[in-house]
């Protein structure tokens, strides 16, 4: 049947060089110039011809550094803030929105959707506006609103993560908004309307009607959540730079400053793979774990 | 008994109504609150693009109803240091010939992985899902050596490689699952009529993908208008800079101008929220699906 329809392998093949080649030659060679220049010392100073191998040294060196793991932790930071923060609040808005007391859902879906669109470099920008120490627009909320004083948000050491978690999570609280919507709508409403014969109150049907419901796509909004934020970078650099001091680092962010800030091309490499390895085991293993979680709920 | 129950029903009936407002108001005021949140930084940016630094730094919030002036607009479109003009035009342009090309290459071999049976469709198809699942960040360093080396950074269609490159395995997968659902009897009724491969695939596959298409460049149109990371480390000329990376030099050099900081990321993100509200509909379930599905 399907051989009417087969094409010459030559035909296939002219189809398929341009993207493939490009593909490859923009994903997978880097990835393989990364590590190979891993095992290399390339700092400021030397050209590519003027490398020196030197093994496993900085993989030794990158177990040992401190400001990479506080860089990674900062990641983990993130991915937990916005798992409960964009999911969680997108859950909650979603319920709300969809109950019979809530006026105008179209609006909330078309405006909460909208800062999803908008560049990280322009959040991040607008949010440090809003967090300016001096002229600032939660600082003059804070001294008239309030009545406190002014407070330099962003230059808090011990605070700054839970600063910078703010935009991330206000921007894409409508993009799950949004996702979460569109799996409530796909259940079927009868069991909604038996639970209400059966006297199930609005939170009762959330958590064990709606809930396991829409498991499959909680599960989609978890990988998009926890890939989302080990990738942070645009919005961070624009409002703090990782500053105060190495305080709210990214892996992205501290790859990026060692490579071209230090030029210190051999241990950014050595890093890069770092982000690779640790990303894809983050992702997979928060995956792992939630199937896991939710395996006895199935049954 | 009949009485007592008569009078409790109305009471809590009452309470009831009194419990139904106070959840009302809550629930909506919630919802608002957040909703006009996330519109409110463009009506912000949009009066204080209005008034001059002096004005903004004595206060932040105020509406400038007498003193509106157009001077920042002035500034920024008359001072060329601003690149703004240029940077729009760049972008434009990278935006542009990635979509077409996203979106045409995503057609093509969606279109094969799904129909044709060849040797190496799966390993293809593994390489395409791997590709997705490489972070972007651990690319950076890498391919700024390489494109340095090969004298291809620094150039208008640098960014095109990357921009392509991770723009190609989400549209691969949704127009594969697209085509899946197409019978497969339109292509075999072409072939006994004698069309070739590739009049089937232009001519009658296509016009039928046409929806998906769509669906691949809307978003694709955002992630490649707002693309940050690749923009930052291969493009060290002024002039060929995209607008993320023209917006991050009011960050420093012009750091305390926030009123003209604001005028500029307004007129750059312009044609993203006008076809944002025009069309936002389509493009909420464009980019839903392309979450879920790809």
């Amino acid at each position: 049947m399907l051989e009417a329809i087969r094409p010459k392998k030559s035909v296939i093949f002219l189809y398929l060089l341009i993207p493939v080649a490009l593909f490859i030659f923009s994903v997978f060679i880097p990835l393989l110039t990364a590590l190979y220049f891993s095992f290399f010392e390339w700092k400021s100073g030397q050209t590519i011809y003027t490398t020196v191998f030197n093994g496993l040294t900085n993989y030794k060196t990158l177990i040992g550094d401190s400001i990479f793991w506080k860089s990674f932790g900062n990641n983990i930071y993130l991915v937990v803030a916005c798992i409960i923060g964009q999911i969680g609040l997108a859950f909650v808005m979603v319920l709300f929105a969809n109950s019979k007391l809530a006026v105008g859902k179209a609006i909330h879906r078309t405006f909460g959707f909208f800062p999803s669109t908008i560049s990280a470099v322009c959040i991040g920008l607008i949010w440090s506006i809003i967090f300016h120490s001096k002229y600032g627009l939660l600082n003059w909320f804070v001294v008239n609103v309030l009545g406190g004083t002014k407070q330099a948000w962003l230059g808090d050491a011990n605070r700054v993560m839970l600063y910078v978690s703010i935009p991330l999570i206000w921007q894409y609280i409508g993009y799950y908004m949004v996702i979460l919507f569109s799996a409530i709508a796909g259940i079927d409403q009868q069991i909604f309307e038996s639970a209400e014969i059966d006297g199930a109150n609005g939170f009762q049907t959330a958590i064990h009607i709606t809930l396991p419901m829409i498991r499959s796509t909680m599960l989609v909004c978890l990988t998009l959540c926890v890939a989302g934020n080990m990738k942070a970078f645009d919005s961070i650099w624009t409002m703090t730079s990782g500053g105060p001091g190495y305080a709210s680092y990214v892996m992205a962010l501290y790859g990026y400053t060692v490579s071209f800030g230090q030029s210190n091309m051999g241990y950014g490499s050595a890093i890069s793979i770092g982000i690779f390895v640790l990303s894809l085991a983050v992702i997979g293993g928060s995956q792992a774990l939630v199937k896991r979680l939710t395996r006895g709920l199935e049954d | 008994m009949a009485k007592q129950s008569s009078n409790f029903k109305p009471a809590g009936h009452n309470k009831k109504t009194a419990g139904y407002y106070v959840g009302k108001v809550l629930i909506n005021l919630v919802l608002w609150i957040f909703s006009l949140s996330c519109i409110f930084p463009l009506f912000w940016m949009g009066y204080s693009s209005l008034k001059l630094k002096r004005q903004f730094n004595a206060d932040v919030i105020s509406i400038p109803f007498k003193t509106a002036t157009l001077q920042n607009y002035r500034d920024i479109l008359n001072n060329a240091d601003y690149h703004l003009g240029e940077s729009m035009f760049n972008s434009f342009r990278t935006t542009a010939i990635s979509i077409v090309l996203i979106v045409l290459f995503s057609f093509v071999i969606g279109y094969i992985l799904s129909r044709i049976r060849f040797k190496l469709n799966r390993p293809l198809y593994i390489m395409f899902l791997m590709g997705m699942l490489v972070p972007i960040h651990s690319l950076l360093v890498p391919i700024y050596v390489l494109f340095r080396n090969l004298g291809i950074s620094n150039q208008w269609y640098t960014l095109l490689f990357p921009y392509i490159s991770f723009g190609l395995p989400m549209g691969i997968f949704l127009v594969e699952g697209y085509v899946k659902g197409i019978p497969i009897s339109l292509e075999e009724a072409a072939a006994i009529d004698g069309s070739s491969f590739s009049r089937t695939l232009w001519q009658i596959i296509m016009p039928l993908c046409r929806p998906i298409m769509v669906t691949v460049a809307i978003i694709q149109i955002f992630s490649c208008w707002n693309e940050f990371s690749f923009a930052l480390v291969l493009i060290q000329n002024t002039h060929l800079q995209t607008v993320p990376l023209a917006l991050t030099q009011f960050k420093g050099q012009f750091g305390s101008d926030y009123p003209l900081q604001m005028t500029a990321m307004l007129i750059t993100m312009s044609p993203i929220v006008v076809l944002y509200f025009a069309f936002s509909n389509q493009i909420i379930k464009g980019m839903v699906a392309g979450a879920v599905k790809g």
